[in-house]
């Protein structure tokens, strides 16, 4: 059962480093290629952008010169905001977009109106309700759940009562990451109970934060196992955890993408494990996959990036620590 | 020197001043233009009919936003609310295309909804002797409180698009011509004349810049000053419902936390378009002239890939210029007036 998800996790490992595209035919004249994130402080995002420069390093070194342009929302997390940064660069006249979008449907017109454009757009990260893109790259949610899952299950060996916290109503890829987690403990791990997995945090760690203790007070005695979607539930749950005297181990919590609280906790096994995503790919490959399609080479429409499973044994190798410490100022500090 | 005379040059005078306000919008917009004219990278790609017809639609929000605002700022007040409304109204409208309702339907009930905020305002406003800028604040947070609760904290998308409310800021059929300009912009226009007509020339335009220059003397001028300051908060509520409806059509989805801080760019729009904070000041065409100014600007720093904070410096210095022209132009004309006494 488990061979699948460690072969996928052990295909992630392997093009950590290296996109994994080797690069084709070069079209002589330069590319100009625009990169829109969600906004431009999280870490996460900077991840995407020194990915979408390595993939012009590598691009370069193959003899085509891309020209990559990075522009998040003048207001974070604004559709509206968003939709005019798209807007101002089909005026603009790049030769293709790479977009992480805020919204599965608001963005949707925009994307639109870039292919009419004839203004290729390859999505990262979110997905968009159309199909006029070029390709979606982004990581496999539903496949990173599983992984939390089953790594959960394992640890209980098998057996006792575990919780979810969902991450907030709406949200589609934290909701294929619970689904995901839900589907392997209904398949794979019959013994385990699922006590509660219907309850929101909420958008905020304060949110998320109160909801996990009202979770807690009404099971904290018998819940065995936690999976938290995403950061700021993993870091609120831990903490309150910690609260009613069970971190440490004797209730086994398993997060979703990483933050410096997360990895603390990790180290001090409060958290027994994260499933990590790897955005530094997710850019390179967006970019990679782009500048294909404009050399005219046939593109998979759906790219999956990867993930893996970071635990307290494993945190310190390699392989890891790239992708817990992606090397961003080889890229952001000689980039533009 | 008769009296006559003296009093034609006073009017002359007058009239030469407001002249020069009136156009100053028109002004700073061709000298923008101008400035955008004189870069080479700019001249190619920002003078575009399609590159025109985008800088139109994202200027139809705020436009309309700054029609309300205008009679709002002319009769001596300021709503904060508009921001809260426009989202407001955008869920209003979600949610009524989610029952199944008509186009026109649609439009009239959320039109109806911002006015209903609108006359709130109002009402206490003048029913307390309140600041305007006290109760629309507070306005502001329950708008925005009542959106998010109406929208369950979530966006609202109808599972039926009505594509007549979503045609209205399209333009993804034609993003390379300048032809077919979107509904809304059309609708834009539209009304901008219209208002410009009622401000103007009208009996309530004209209360209204009475009430702004001096609400004792409107009063004692027997003008109904309280039920005129309800009218012209439903009204601007009225014009931020419709501003909602387009908010929506943009999206298409209502969505609660849209058009944050929105209201302080209407603001910057009116009052780049020469309206006076302090009342009695103001024009329909100048304030839509100030609006579509900002979005060139931020179009055109879009283009030139100035980083955002030099956008948001650049529109800030801009708003200051507007109202610092006030100052600068008195002197200027006793320059010029120093010049021809001399001769």
């Amino acid at each position: 059962m488990k061979s699948w998800l460690l072969g996928a996790a052990c295909a992630a490992l392997v093009f950590v480093s290296g996109c994994g595209s080797q690069s084709g035919d070069s079209s002589g004249n330069g590319l100009t290629i625009v990169v829109i994130p969600k906004g431009t402080t999280h870490e996460f995002w900077k991840s995407i952008h020194a990915g979408a420069l390595k993939a012009r390093q590598e691009l370069k070194a193959a003899g085509q010169s891309v020209d990559i342009i990075w522009k998040g929302p003048l207001k974070e997390d604004d559709r509206d905001e968003q939709i005019k940064v798209v807007e101002n660069f089909i005026a603009r006249g790049v030769d293709g977009m790479v977009l992480a979008p805020l919204d599965d449907k608001a963005l949707v017109r925009p994307v639109e109106t870039s292919g009419n454009a004839d203004i290729p757009v390859v999505i990262i990260d979110s997905g968009l309700q159309t199909d006029k893109y070029t390709s979606f790259v982004a990581t496999d949610n539903h496949l990173g759940g599983r992984m939390g899952g089953a790594h959960l299950g394992k640890l209980l060996g098998g057996k006792g009562n575990v919780l979810l916290l969902r991450y907030a109503v709406g949200s589609a890829s934290t909701t294929k990451r619970e689904q995901g987690f839900l589907d392997e403990m209904k398949e794979n791990f019959p013994g385990i109970e699922v006590l509660s997995s219907d309850q929101y945090a909420g958008a905020t760690r304060d949110l998320a934060y109160t909801a996990s203790q009202n979770l807690l007070s009404r099971y904290g005695n018998e819940v065995n196992g936690i999976f938290c979607p995403n950061e700021s539930v993993t870091v609120s749950m831990t903490k309150a955890v910690r609260d009613i005297g069970k971190a440490g181990g004797m209730v086994k919590i398993i997060g979703f993408d990483t933050s410096v609280q997360s990895l603390r906790d990790l180290k001090s096994g409060d958290v027994a494990g994260l499933v990590v995503q790897n955005p530094l790919k997710m850019g390179c490959l967006g970019v990679m996959t782009l500048v294909e399609h404009l050399g005219g080479k046939a593109v998979a429409k759906r790219i999956d990036t990867g993930v893996a499973l970071i635990t307290s044994e494993n945190m310190s190798e390699p392989d890891m620590q790239e992708l817990l410490n992606p090397p961003l100022e080889k890229y952001l500090g000689t980039g533009n | 020197m008769s009296l006559s005379t003296l009093f034609n040059r006073r009017i002359n005078r007058l009239g030469s001043r407001d002249f020069l306000k009136a156009i100053r919008p028109f002004v700073g917009l061709f000298v923008v233009l101008l400035l955008f004219a004189m870069d080479a990278e700019l001249r190619s790609l920002f003078f575009k009919g399609s590159n025109f017809k985008m800088i139109l639609t994202q200027t139809v929000i705020v436009a309309i936003g700054a029609m309300g605002m205008t009679l709002v700022i002319v009769s001596g007040g300021i709503d904060l609310s508009a921001g809260s409304v426009v989202a407001l109204c955008s869920v209003v409208t979600a949610k009524l295309i989610e029952q199944g309702h008509g186009f026109a339907v649609v439009l009239l009930l959320t039109v109806l909804a911002g006015g209903l905020v609108g006359l709130a305002n109002g009402g206490i406003i003048t029913a307390f002797r309140m600041m305007p800028f006290i109760v629309t604040l507070g306005m502001m947070g329950i708008a925005r409180g009542i959106s998010k609760w109406l929208a369950n904290n979530q966006t609202v998308n109808p599972e039926q698009p009505l594509e007549s409310v979503n045609s209205l800021m399209d333009n993804s059929q034609s993003p390379l011509t300048f032809s077919p300009l979107p509904d809304g912009v059309w609708l834009a226009l539209g009304l901008a004349v219209l208002m410009a007509v009622v401000l103007r020339s009208t009996v309530f335009g004209r209360y209204v810049f009475a009430i702004g220059s001096n609400e004792d003397t409107a009063r004692l001028c027997g003008i109904r000053v309280n039920f005129n300051k309800v009218v012209i908060y439903a009204l601007a509520g009225a014009f931020f419902g419709l501003a909602g409806v387009m908010q929506f059509s943009r999206l298409t989805q209502g969505d609660p936390s849209v058009a944050i801080g929105l209201e302080l760019q209407i603001i910057a729009a009116v009052v780049i378009g020469g309206a006076s904070l302090s009342g009695g000041a103001g024009s329909i065409p100048g304030s839509v002239i100030g609006a579509f100014m900002m979005a060139c600007l931020a179009n055109g720093s879009g283009i030139k890939d100035w980083p955002n904070y030099m956008q948001e410096i650049i529109i800030g210095v801009v708003i200051i210029l507007a109202v610092g022209m006030d100052k600068v132009e008195p002197f200027i004309q006793r320059l010029f007036k120093r010049q021809s006494s001399s001769n």
